[in-house]
């Protein structure tokens, strides 16, 4: 071997050194992995559990189902597959609730689903198969679907629960608003039907407004009182339904000289006689009379009407139908008189009932809108327009149907347009990625981008043809939840099986009754079968709880049964005919299975028990607190007075046994009563009568107006 | 030469670590009622709001349909019959009268009614028409808007949440 071989065999010194270390570095560097793997965020998680529960004094309790592994729920049918629980490992532990308790190991408040049998991500939604917070909490690269905030949490109940639940307060409020600003006329919406008028049929619009009115609405449909509650002189309704289109002066022209040309059927002037109209003229009081009818009919319980009272003003009145404050500007006379008649006859739709009016109570109420809920200045800032000319009623016809208009209005002769804008049924499982938002400067998820389209369209899109609407923040998050509840169809057959659907509930009596239920839209206030408003008692089983003659008597004269509702039934002047056909159906047709109105008979009762009747109420159960007898007691239920007169003996002692089977969620509290204590409160119940008329319509009347 | 070897030597083993110098993504600052189901006014200053967790919602369901007529001052239909009623029942947000209460006699008044628990036979029993679910909700909800804010008994296994 030559020395040179043997040169080349050894390392200098400095190799060696370099090799030592390189050694060193590359096992440090290996070393980097186990400790990475021990540091991982969801295995300090769970070392962070440990040590917090030594802490606590039910240490062996909390940790009795601890194991140092990845915790996951797997439910394959559903596609949940949640390690959330990795890190959220009080999620069961009750006594881990209070807000002390450090994050992420606080128990859920109590829900109905339990999470072993659901999973995180079905309500949550993130990515539930991630290990790390920021990858299972928010948007990512692979993974679109961030955490749902609490605020809009409820969306998650409405994916599977398409009928109404009262746990979800906010989804319920923004399907009703989805449903009520008529967002159907141009989106497709899952679970919102399409009803079958949406705003009101303009086919004879011409016949009831005039151009200056029209022009002035389109421009701007402007409220009564601004947000901070100051009235604006000129403004209209305070939460129209219709939102603002963004319109130029030529197309203000246009489109409402199109809509006043619209005047396809003539409105018939009521006829009166003119010398009994004189006669009427002659009445000093011809307004206040008319304002006390107007009061009578009770018109408020669906029509907002603005009050000033000690300074301040406000609405006041129901939201079935238009505010009327100024309504006396807008509406041409004849039209209000001939639509008082008969709304029918202008909007075959319509909900408002048709009253019986005298020519005098149709006068004078005419008369009072007319010259009181009126404002000589409402349309002073309209410049001057002249009758339409042919080529603006052409322009303004193409208008109607480019704006949009026709997804809500009908027009005779002009196809409604249905998908207008587009289908949001699964708006709410969108992915971020899906969505449009150009050049905004607004945040990238899609709860801003649902609330930016909503509130200023042009935010997000310049070319955008949806109008703007003016909502406070609670109504913002309530349609934001709806919104966001719109997933489509379900992503497996096992959520698909957990849709509950909406029902549908239909209630259209055929018959004498049928033509009066139509005639007076019993519907539109009162609930029967399921099917119609909220806004007053359910009628399912009126013919159980009240006697023929009673109810005969409150048609023809609603007298206060529960003081404290602002809402109350109209007088609609009703013939004696027609309330008795009204009476014989309801005692006829609308019974309740659990009353059999022949088991008790009022002939049994005696005095005796009457008397201990009358002590169970006043002392041992103090129904007075609620209840008002003659004029003393409580306000929450109704007045019972002449309840004697007004209920079926079977009624009162089936009501006393247990309220909630005859109405469901009624709120009088169910006691426990025995068979003897039930007899003797009916027995004293039905000594309760009020001779003759009950209550003057004077009183009604007093009620309705210091309301 | 040397040093230019060290250095690729280094650069060549800290590479693969490099990707644990990224940077953690802060969670942005939210508003406290993102983080609410559901959120209710303080009756007795309208500025505050409170916000709700599931349970406490129901019960502000649940006290706004069976509680509210005698328990406020204003109702959602207007007038109050608290005004009606001697004693005044106490208001629901009257964290003096409630907070030295406890959860189990609050639940027992509300189950028995007052006659039960020594207290006016005007508060009826809603046991029967309440589920217990209800009744426990009603009260994290009258503990959620306590004013002075109710303070839960520092004892572990406390059956329900205050807040």
């Amino acid at each position: 071997m030559s020395s040179k071989d043997e040169e080349m065999g050894k390392i200098s010194h400095g190799m060696r050194l370099v090799f030592a270390l390189s050694s060193v570095v590359f096992v440090a560097v290996l070393a980097v992995s186990p400790v990475k793997d021990l540091r991982q965020e969801w295995k300090q998680s769970k070392r962070g559990y440990v040590r917090y529960a030594q802490t606590r004094a039910d240490t062996r309790r909390l940790l009795a189902d601890y194991h140092p592994e990845i915790d996951q729920i797997w439910i394959p049918e559903m596609n949940v597959v949640d390690r959330c629980t990795t890190c959220h490992q009080g999620i069961t532990e009750a006594s881990l609730a209070d807000p002390s308790v450090p994050q992420p190991f606080r128990s859920h408040p109590p829900i109905p689903h339990h999470v072993r049998d659901w999973g995180c991500t079905v309500c949550h939604r993130g990515q539930g198969a991630a290990t790390e917070a920021a990858e299972a909490h928010e948007t990512t690269l692979a993974w679109e679907q961030p955490l749902l905030p609490m605020r809009y949490i409820q969306a998650s109940c409405g994916m599977c629960h398409r009928d109404t639940r009262p746990e979800a307060p906010l989804l319920n409020r923004g399907r009703r608003l989805l449903a009520r600003l008529n967002c159907a006329g141009c989106h497709g919406l899952s679970g919102i039907e399409r009803p079958d008028m949406l705003g009101p049929d303009l086919t004879n619009i011409g016949t009831k407004v005039r151009r200056e009115w029209l022009y002035k609405w389109l421009k701007e449909p402007r409220t009564i009182l601004d947000s901070s509650g100051n009235v604006t002189v000129d403004g209209y309704e305070e939460q129209p339904r219709m939102p603002q289109f963004r319109l130029n002066e030529q197309e203000l022209r246009d489109l409402s000289a199109f809509l006043s040309s619209l005047r396809a059927k003539p409105v018939e002037p009521p006829k009166f006689d003119p010398r009994v109209v004189a006669a009427w003229e002659k009445k000093p009081d011809l307004v206040e009379q008319g304002e006390v009818r107007f009061r009578q009919m009770f018109c408020s319980t669906c029509h907002p009407l603005a009050v000033t009272r000690a300074g301040e003003t406000k609405l006041i009145g129901g939201d079935v139908g238009p505010e009327l404050t100024k309504v006396g500007s807008k509406v041409d006379s004849d039209w209000l008189a001939a639509w008082l008649r008969n709304p029918q006859a202008y909007l075959p739709l319509s909900e408002m009932p048709r009253y019986q009016w005298s020519d005098e109570d149709l006068y004078k109420v005419v008369h009072y809108i007319t010259t009181k809920l009126a404002d000589p200045d409402l349309l002073s800032d309209v410049p001057a327009l002249e009758s339409p000319t042919p080529d603006e009623i052409r322009t303004g016809r193409r208008l109607f149907l480019e704006k949009g208009c026709a997804g809500c209005h009908a027009v005779q002769g002009m196809s409604p347009q249905k998908d207008f804008g587009p289908d949001l049924s699964n708006l709410g499982g969108k992915n971020v990625s899906q969505l449009e938002f150009g050049n905004s400067t607004i945040p990238r998820n899609l709860i801003s981008y649902i609330q930016a389209k909503i509130t200023d369209p042009l935010s997000v899109n310049r070319a955008a043809r949806m109008p703007q609407y003016h909502l406070e923040e609670p109504d913002l998050a309530a349609i934001t939840t709806a919104l966001l509840s719109m997933t489509g169809t379900p992503s497996s057959a096992g959520l698909s099986k957990l849709i509950v659907p909406a029902p549908r509930p239909e209630f259209r009596p055929a018959g004498a009754f049928g033509e009066l239920y139509q005639r007076y839209r019993c519907y539109a206030c009162h609930r029967f079968n399921g099917f119609g408003s909220n806004l007053a008692p359910d009628l399912s089983f009126e013919g159980s709880r009240a006697q023929r003659k009673w109810i005969a008597e409150f048609l023809k004269n609603p007298q206060t049964l529960r003081p404290t509702l602002t809402f109350r039934m109209p007088q609609f002047n009703m013939t004696d005919r027609e309330a008795g056909d009204i009476a014989d159906y309801l005692v006829l047709v609308l019974q309740s299975p659990n009353v059999n109105l022949e088991s008790v008979s009022s002939k049994e009762f005696t005095p005796q028990m009457a008397g201990l009747g009358k002590e169970l109420y006043e002392v041992k159960y103090q129904c007075q607190s609620c209840h008002t007898i003659g004029s003393s007691g409580g306000y929450v239920g109704p007045n019972l007075s002449n309840v004697g007169n007004w209920m079926n003996p079977a009624w009162i002692e089936e009501w006393l046994k247990n309220p909630q089977v005859l109405v469901p969620g009624t709120i009088e509290p169910r006691r426990e009563l025995t068979s003897q204590e039930v007899t003797a409160l009916t027995a004293y119940l039905l000594t309760l009568r009020q001779a003759g008329q009950p209550k003057s319509t004077a009183g009604a009347v007093r009620a309705g107006g210091g309301r | 030469m040397r040093q230019r070897t060290w250095f690729l030597v280094l650069v060549f083993f800290l590479i693969p670590g490099l990707p644990a110098c990224r940077k953690k993504s802060v969670a942005a600052k939210t508003d406290p009622l993102l983080r609410a189901y559901d959120v209710e006014t303080d009756p007795s200053d309208p500025q505050r709001v409170v916000p709700l967790n599931y349970q406490q919602a129901q019960g502000k369901r649940v006290f706004y349909r069976n509680c509210v007529w005698c328990h406020a001052d204003a109702t959602p239909a207007g007038p109050s019959n608290r005004s009606n009623l001697t004693p005044a029942p106490p208001l629901m947000n009257d964290g003096e009268t409630f907070n030295s209460l406890s959860d189990e006699f609050l639940e027992n008044t509300i189950t028995l009614g007052g006659s039960a628990m020594g207290k006016s036979a005007m508060m009826p029993p809603w046991g029967r028409t309440l589920t217990r679910d209800e009744i426990v909700a009603v009260i994290a909800y009258v503990r959620a808007i306590a004013q002075p804010p109710y303070q839960p008994p520092a004892r572990p296994g406390l059956r329900y949440s205050a807040k």
